[in-house]
């Protein structure tokens, strides 16, 4: 037993490593409820739409340009966008990674804006009335959800930079 | 990590049988047989961890490779059991908006399938230390 100053004590903030996993696991979950909102409303649309407008091959675009995207962001090596200074093989690494990651970032901006675009252009300006209206909401749900699934990740995998227990085994 | 004993055992059987019933009767109750892949997505759901983790221990034998690549496969793992995990929660959502199943349905499959991953989860947590070394 320690020694306390307060009879209550504070609840002690977990450790680097345990927020980390848990970003992980909640990025995933992210993930999921955004790709599952998305199939929601095509499903829907499927299967119980009672208006004429049906989710189209126009709708996935965005999607899959958001899951292209995070793929492409989270394989990169992220110690390869740093590392122009004590580099082995010639210093032309960072700018490459960097380049990398610009595309993926810009698929991830696109789909989200191409959701936007979609919701805009094909539900709002016609001025469908709500099941319809829902489709459009549910990309731009979705796509949202991917990103912040992806900046979830990046944050976690970023954290424990500090420390390294790859040696703790 | 709590001692297991046999009334760990026993409880927890306990809660996966109850969490098979609540399935099989959201199934059953409603002569529609979709909410069955609400077990099969829980069952997967720990197998991306198990084999990455292991993946990720003999990768790691060699501590030359700092531990970087080691990790993401980890996460990798990780980022997959939280998917299926969510999954199995939003997939009787899913076919309940789209009316393909009840609601009660709907609402019995979440809670059976929470109850059936939280079994399989507690029972990593009690019979892990065997099985490390």
């Amino acid at each position: 037993m320690e020694s306390r100053l307060f009879r209550f004590p504070l609840p002690t903030l977990p450790s680097a490593q345990t927020l980390r996993i848990f970003g992980v696991y909640s990025s995933g979950g992210l993930f999921a409820l955004g790709i599952w909102f998305f199939l929601d409303a095509a499903i829907f649309s499927k299967y119980a739409n009672p208006g004429t407008v049906h989710v189209q091959f126009v709708d996935w675009i965005p999607s899959i340009c958001s899951v292209l995207g995070m793929i492409v962001i989270n394989s990169i090596e992220k110690a390869r966008l740093s590392a122009e200074s004590f580099s082995f093989s010639g210093s032309n690494d960072a700018w490459k990674a960097r380049l990398v990651l610009f595309l993926g970032f810009a698929l991830m901006a696109g789909g989200l804006a191409g959701s936007v675009c979609v919701l805009v252009l094909k539900y709002v300006v016609p001025e469908y009335p709500f099941p319809t209206l829902y489709f459009g909401i549910a990309n731009v749900v979705a796509n949202s959800l991917i990103m912040l699934s992806t900046v979830v990740l990046w944050v976690s995998q970023n954290f424990e930079d500090e420390y390294n227990y790859s040696l703790a085994l | 990590m709590p001692h297991a004993g046999l009334k760990t055992i026993i409880a927890l059987s306990f809660v996966l049988a109850i969490g098979f019933l609540l399935v099989i009767l959201s199934s059953a109750l409603y002569g529609q047989y979709s909410p069955l892949f609400v077990v099969a997505t829980y069952l997967v759901a720990p197998i991306p961890n198990a084999i990455c983790s292991r993946y990720a221990s003999s990768y790691n034998d060699d501590f030359m490779d700092s531990g970087s690549s080691a990790s993401s496969v980890l996460d990798l793992g990780r980022f997959l059991t939280g998917f299926l995990v969510l999954m199995g929660m939003a997939l009787p959502a899913v076919l309940a908006h789209a009316g393909v199943i009840q609601l009660g349905a709907m609402v019995m499959s979440i809670i059976g399938g929470l109850l059936i991953y939280g079994t399989i989860i507690a029972f990593t947590m009690f019979f892990q230390e065997e099985s490390d070394f």
